[in-house]
C-alpha cells in the first residue's frame, strides 16, 4: 500500500464514527493543550526572566559587601601560614573604596546602598516603602527609563523620583498629573527628648520603642517605568531621593533585623555597594579583587546556572502534571481502537482473504491512531495557545491595575510547537501498538465466519 | 498426485483442537486438479469442504500434508508470502459475499489492488472494468445493501477477479440465492472458467447445479475423499 493510500483509509474510517473519533481526538486535544499551556508558561516565566535579567543588565552586576568582625574571626586566611589575616584592618566600604573603583577595569559607576523605611503620604493616600538614595550623577547615567519628568540634577534638590506601580498604589494613574505635586515623607528617628516621652515611657517599661516620626516634605521631579523589585540592580526601588538631601533627614536606615544588630556597632561605613560593570566579562576579575580585598561579593552570573536548573525541575514538574490528561487520552485512544477493531472484526478478515498482509493491516491501524494523534497535537497546540492568551489577558488586566507592567507569561517557541504535534502523534502510535498487535493477529477464517 | 497438477493435495490433514477435545476437519485428502478445470465439492454439512477451501485460499494453514499450486508449496509459505498468494494467486468468493458495506460496489472491486500497491486512479478503471464484465457496471456506485444477492454476489466475484488471480475458490457462493440467480452465477463462472481458462474449485450442496457446470466432483464425509467423479 501506498502512504497517501494508507491516509486516506485512516482519514475514511475515522470519518464513519464521526462521534467516537470527535470524542478521542478531543482528549487527545485536552491533554496537549493542557500539556503546552504549561510548559509555555514554564518557559514563559524562564524567558521574562532571563529578558528581565539582561534587560536590566543584572549580569553585568556585582554587590560588594563588608564583612563582619565575627567572619573574619571564624574565617582563618587562605594561607594558614601568613599572619596577614588576624593582624590587617577590616576593610571598609567607605567613599575611599567607591573613589578607589573608579580605577578598576571595567567597572561603570558604583553605587552604595543605602535605603530606609519610610511612610509615603500624597493627598490622602498612605503607603510604606523603602527609601533608595541615589546620587544626581547616577540619575543621569540612563539606566533608570523615566515615564514622566525629569531626573533632578543636583544632590541637594527637595526633589523625589516615584515609580508608576507606587503611584497607581496611590491611586494616581497617569503619572504626568503627579509631577510637580508636593508628597510627604515620613522617617523614624530614635527621638529621648521631652516631646516623646510617652514612647520613652513605653520604652523603659518594654512594652515599646522610643521612636518619633518626622515628616519632610518633597516635589515630585519624576516618574519611573519599570521599578519597586524589578528595578535594575543595584538601583531596586519605589522612591528615590538625592544624596545631600537624605543626609539632612533624621532616619534610621533599618530594612531588617540584621541592621539593627550592624546598627549597634560603631560605624564602618556602608553596608553593601554595588557595582555596575560594562559588561559581564569583567564580573571574575572584579568579584577576584574584591574578595582578595577582603570583602564578600554576589554576582547574580553566578546564579544563572542554579536558576537554570531550578527552571529544569520546573519544566520536570510540568510535564508529569501534563502527563496525566496524556495518558487520560492515550488510553482513550486504546479504547477506541481495540472498539474498532471489534466492530471491523468481519472487515480484517476481509482484507485478509484479499491479499492484505498483517503488516498491511497493523499500518493501517497505526495510521488511523496517528492521525488522531494528528488532528489532537494540532488542535490540542491551537486549545493551548488559545487557552493561554485568554489567561495571560486575564493576568495582565488583574496584574495593570495593581501597577505591574504588562508582560506576555506564556511563551510558544517554535520547538514547542513542533514538539506538541510530533509528541501527540508518538503517544498516540505508542497508544496504538496493542490495537494493531491485535488487529493482525485476527484470524480470517474465524472473522469471515463471524457476524 | 500428478506432477503436471495445477493444484494439489498431499496428505492433508486437518486437526481443530479446543482444549482436550480435537476435531478432525480433513483427514489425509489427496486430490489433483488440472489447469482450466472447474471442480466441484460436495458433501454434507460438517464433512469438511469449507475447511478444504480455506486451507486451499491460504487462509489457514494445514496440521499436516502439503499443498501444491503450479508446484510450489503453499504450505511452506511465511506470513508475508502467503498474504502475496492469496493477493495474486487466489481469488475467493463466499456464501455470505463478504463484502464491506460502508463502500459502494466500485469501492469494494478496487479494494484488493489497495494492497497491491495500484495507483488510485488505476484502480477505479480497473475496477469498473471488472464491474462491466460482470454486468453491474451500472449499479457501480450502489452500496450492498441496496444491491440484489446475486448483484452482490457479482460484486464478489469482480473483486475476487480484480488481481486477475489463475485460480477462482467459491465457497458455496449460490447458499444465499434462489434456484434462477444461483444457476445465474455458476453460469458466470463457468463462462470465466471456459472463456478465459480460469481453474475454479467450488463447493455446493446443489449436485444438480455441479453436475451441470463442473468437469469433475469429489464428495467429501467426515473429512475424507468418498468419491470422486468425472463428468466431462
Amino acid at each position: 500500500m501506498r502512504i497517501s493510500d494508507y491516509i486516506e483509509q485512516s482519514v475514511s474510517n475515522l470519518r464513519k464514527k464521526k462521534l467516537r473519533t470527535f470524542l478521542t481526538t478531543f482528549g487527545v486535544v485536552i491533554g496537549i493543550g493542557a500539556l503546552v499551556s504549561m510548559f509555555a508558561f514554564g518557559k514563559g516565566m524562564q524567558k521574562n526572566l532571563t529578558d528581565t535579567f539582561n534587560e536590566l543588565e543584572l549580569f553585568n552586576y556585582v554587590g560588594v559587601y563588608a564583612r563582619s568582625q565575627e567572619d573574619r574571626e571564624t574565617k582563618p586566611p587562605e594561607d594558614p601560614n601568613s599572619q596577614e589575616g588576624a593582624s590587617r584592618p577590616i576593610p571598609v566600604l567607605d567613599d575611599a573604596f567607591l573613589l578607589s573603583l573608579a580605577k578598576v577595569e571595567g567597572v561603570e559607576w558604583a553605587l552604595p546602598e543605602i535605603r530606609f523605611p519610610a511612610l509615603i503620604r500624597l493627598a490622602d493616600q498612605e503607603e510604606f516603602s523603602l527609601i533608595q538614595v541615589l546620587p544626581a550623577d547616577i540619575c543621569q547615567a540612563g539606566f533608570v527609563k523615566l515615564r514622566a519628568g525629569e531626573f533632578y540634577t543636583s544632590d541637594e534638590e527637595n526633589a523625589l523620583i516615584i515609580s508608576d506601580s507606587l503611584l497607581r498604589r496611590l491611586k494616581i494613574k497617569k503619572p504626568e498629573t503627579a509631577i510637580g505635586r508636593e508628597i510627604e515623607v515620613s522617617t523614624l528617628t530614635v527621638d529621648f527628648s521631652l516631646s516623646n516621652l510617652k514612647n520613652i515611657v513605653s520604652f523603659l517599661k518594654g512594652t515599646g520603642l522610643p521612636f518619633s516620626k518626622q515628616s519632610y516634605k518633597f516635589t515630585i521631579v519624576a516618574v519611573t517605568e519599570r521599578m519597586g523589585m524589578s528595578g535594575p540592580m543595584p538601583v531596586r526601588s519605589d522612591v528615590f531621593l538625592p544624596h545631600g538631601t537624605s543626609q539632612k533627614m533624621k532616619k534610621i536606615s533599618i530594612t531588617s533585623v540584621s541592621d539593627i544588630f550592624q546598627s549597634m556597632r560603631p560605624s564602618q561605613g556602608y553596608s553593601a555597594v554595588g557595582i555596575k560593570l560594562s559588561s559581564p566579562k569583567y564580573v571574575e576579575p572584579v568579584k577576584t579583587q574584591m574578595e582578595e580585598s577582603g570583602f564578600e561579593t554576589f554576582a547574580m552570573l553566578d546564579q544563572l546556572e542554579e536558576i537554570k536548573i531550578g527552571f529544569r525541575f520546573v519544566d520536570l514538574f510540568l510535564f508529569a502534571v501534563g502527563m496525566i490528561g496524556i495518558t487520560v487520552a492515550a488510553l482513550g485512544i486504546i479504547n477506541t481502537m481495540v472498539m474498532s477493531i471489534l466492530e471491523r472484526y468481519r472487515e480484517i478478515g476481509i482484507m485478509k482473504a484479499v491479499g492484505a498482509s498483517d503488516r498491511d493491516v497493523k499500518k493501517i491501524f497505526f495510521f488511523e491512531s496517528g492521525m488522531i494523534g494528528f488532528m489532537g497535537g494540532v488542535f490540542g497546540l491551537a486549545l493551548g495557545w488559545i487557552v493561554s492568551t485568554v489567561i495571560n489577558l486575564i493576568i495582565n488586566s488583574f496584574a495593570v491595575r495593581q501597577g505591574v507592567p504588562r508582560m506576555n507569561y506564556f511563551s510558544f517557541p517554535w520547538w514547542l510547537c513542533l514538539g506538541a504535534i510530533v509528541f501527540s502523534i508518538l503517544i498516540s502510535l505508542l497508544a496504538g501498538i496493542y490495537p494493531t498487535i491485535r488487529a493482525a493477529r485476527v484470524d480470517p477464517v474465524v472473522a469471515l465466519r463471524h457476524d | 498426485m500428478s506432477s503436471d497438477s495445477f493444484v494439489a493435495t498431499e496428505d492433508l490433514t486437518k486437526v481443530y483442537s479446543s482444549g482436550t477435545v480435537k476435531v478432525v476437519a480433513l483427514k489425509d485428502v489427496n486430490l489433483s486438479l488440472e489447469e482450466g478445470r472447474f471442480l466441484g465439492v460436495a458433501g454434507p454439512s460438517g464433512s469438511g469442504k469449507s475447511t478444504l477451501m480455506n486451507l486451499l485460499g491460504g487462509l489457514d494453514r494445514p496440521s499436516s500434508g502439503n499443498i501444491r499450486v503450479q508446484g510450489k508449496s503453499i504450505s511452506a509459505l511465511n506470513k508475508e508470502e502467503l498474504a502475496l498468494y492469496r493477493r495474486y494467486q487466489v481469488g475467493m468468493i463466499f456464501q455470505s459475499f463478504n463484502l464491506i458495506s460502508s463502500y459502494t460496489a466500485l469501492e469494494n472491486v478496487a479494494f484488493p489492488l489497495l494492497f497491491a500497491g495500484v495507483a488510485k486512479k488505476d484502480r477505479a478503471g480497473r475496477a469498473e472494468e471488472m464491474l462491466t464484465k460482470v454486468g453491474l457496471h451500472p449499479r457501480k456506485d450502489h452500496r450492498p445493501s441496496e444491491l440484489s444477492g446475486g448483484e452482490q454476489q457479482r460484486v464478489a466475484i469482480a473483486r475476487s477477479l480484480i488481481n486477475r488471480p489463475k485460480i477462482l475458490l467459491a465457497d458455496e457462493p449460490t447458499g444465499n440465492l434462489d434456484t434462477k440467480t444461483s444457476h445465474q452465477i455458476v453460469q458466470t463462472l463457468s463462462d470465466l472458467n471456459k472463456d478465459q481458462g480460469l481453474t475454479v474449485i467450488m463447493i455446493s450442496h446443489e449436485e444438480p447445479l455441479l453436475a451441470e457446470f463442473a468437469d469433475e466432483v469429489i464428495h467429501l464425509c467426515d473429512g475424507k475423499v468418498v468419491e470422486r467423479e468425472t463428468i466431462r
